[in-house]
């Protein structure tokens, strides 16, 4: 589904991206963790080309990322992002902002387009705030909204950029809660987390990235297990030390 | 020759001549506002841009317009323009004007705006495939105009009072009628009283007009979200246009 390919990038004189590569597939809950700094953020938002990478390549769904006539619109209707501050567009009602995209992008009828919409806005448990702006909404309930305008794009995979970050605890578990049932219809998931508990529950492979390299490339099992790199075996006692 | 002249005042007041003078000055500040801040939309998305080929011609225009007075600028339209075989009347000749002047100014507001939409909102539109296009009219734009309301405002309330500057090229508006009765009967006082007069009506209603459009555009940012059916009560025409 998503190949990276030696893909490298740099802020001037600082690499962020070391040549990172590994290969996911159909169906994958794939969990990025490491330290803050080292790359895993960008490395999601080059999967979507919101970030450039000046070199290797990444292909989705057969699809290069990095090309010069790569139709963007077309990659990114097949990779949905959650973003760690939401980014619902304030102006618009929550069932605005997830016809916006599918209405303008994929040109799709205003009817199908509204039983969609108030489909996934019952999935995620928002039927009754269609209406409102974002700004009435708690955190928990805008990223769930967030959620629910990815999905409408009918994407084949589901990018998260810390999706739980930016919300207090108790609305941790209600977005958690909605992203495990996705992984367990079998979407295919890459997700930029803190959320060992998360990642022990619902992830396939961890990837480990630390400095810009992918450090460890793993069944989830083995990754929990120990059977991991020395450097994330430490920042996985200390993740579990001071749960976030 | 008394002080004042209560009866010069209301007769003035009343004079048809003035209140089509006013009339004239509602209408030229109207339409330079809005193309103005159609030219000045694009200058501001050309001054923005990376490419230097658009952003240079756009910071000259506002390093000229802004630089060199309105009247100076009034008086080369209308006295250029005719050496160029173009005959326009002085009222086409001071709207261009307005236009042109007002407009290096509001691309500066438009700019300012545009530069405080959250980055966010424009990642997670591109993330949803939307083109630059897209972006632009959906997202940026709305939420930018919220943003520039106020400023906007000055701007409409300056202009109201700066056309009176059209009155070097001969143009009839509501300051030059009130100069034209002067000589009449020589009542300065009470004529720039009523003058002024009209100019506050005329900010007041702008003043009552803004204060609508704030509060339509306010409304998705309101935590209290009242119901549509008391919004339709309150604001009947608002209500309607956001359907």
């Amino acid at each position: 589904m998503i190949t990276l390919d030696t893909v490298t990038k740099s802020y001037g004189a600082f690499q962020v991206l070391k040549g990172c590569s590994a290969e996911i597939g159909r169906g994958e809950v794939v969990v990025v963790c490491g330290p803050s700094g080292s790359g895993k953020s960008t490395l999601i938002k080059c999967i979507n080309a919101l970030e450039t990478f000046e070199s290797g390549q990444i292909y989705v769904d057969g699809m290069a990322v990095r090309s010069a006539n790569t139709d963007h619109s077309a990659l990114r209707a097949k990779a949905g992002m959650v973003f760690q501050s939401f980014e619902l567009f304030s102006h618009l009602s929550i069932l605005d902002n997830i016809m916006l995209a599918p209405r303008l992008v994929q040109k799709r009828g205003k009817e199908e387009l509204r039983e969609h919409a108030e489909t996934l806005l019952r999935r995620v448990g928002l039927e009754q705030h269609a209406d409102k702006y974002p700004i009435a909404l708690s955190g928990g309930q805008q990223q769930r909204a967030a959620i629910a305008r990815a999905l409408a794009m009918k994407p084949d995979v589901m990018l998260f950029d810390e999706p739980t970050s930016a919300l207090d605890p108790e609305m941790v578990q209600e977005v958690l809660q909605v992203m495990m049932e996705l992984a367990r219809e079998g979407m295919t998931m890459m997700c930029v987390t803190h959320e060992m508990g998360f990642a022990r529950q619902v992830a396939t492979r961890i990837l480990f990235v630390d400095a810009g390299e992918i450090v460890d490339d793993c069944p989830a099992a083995d990754f929990f297990a120990g059977r991991c790199s020395a450097r994330a075996q430490a920042f996985l006692r200390f993740e579990e030390a001071h749960p976030s | 020759m008394q002080i004042w002249s209560w009866h010069g005042f209301f007769t003035y007041l009343g004079s048809p001549y003035i209140f089509r003078g006013a009339l004239i000055t509602v209408y030229m500040t109207a339409v330079s506002m809005v193309m103005g801040f159609l030219l000045g939309l694009l200058i501001a998305v050309m001054k923005r841009s990376q490419r230097r080929l658009l952003s240079w011609p756009a910071r000259f225009y506002v390093w000229f317009f802004r630089g060199t007075p309105l009247l100076v600028q009034l008086v080369v339209i209308y006295t250029g323009l005719p050496k160029l075989d173009i005959r326009l009347s002085v009222l086409a000749c001071s709207i261009i004007g307005l236009t042109l002047n007002e407009a290096a100014y509001l691309a500066e507001i438009i700019r300012a705006g545009l530069n405080a939409v959250p980055t966010g909102q424009i990642a997670a539109a591109r993330a949803l495939g939307l083109s630059e296009r897209q972006i632009a009219w959906r997202i940026a734009f709305p939420q930018a105009f919220r943003l520039i309301i106020p400023p906007l405002g000055n701007s409409v309330n300056g202009l109201l009072k700066t056309t009176s500057v059209t009155s070097v090229i001969s143009m009839e508006e509501l300051m030059q009628r009130s100069q034209i009765l002067v000589q009449d009967q020589f009542m300065v006082l009470e004529l720039f009283s009523v003058a002024a007069l009209y100019y506050l009506l005329m900010t007041t209603a702008w003043d009552f007009l803004q204060r609508r459009i704030e509060h339509y555009a306010e409304r998705p940012y309101r935590r209290q979200q009242k119901t549509a059916a008391v919004e339709a009560i309150e604001f009947p025409a608002t209500t309607q246009d956001a359907r």
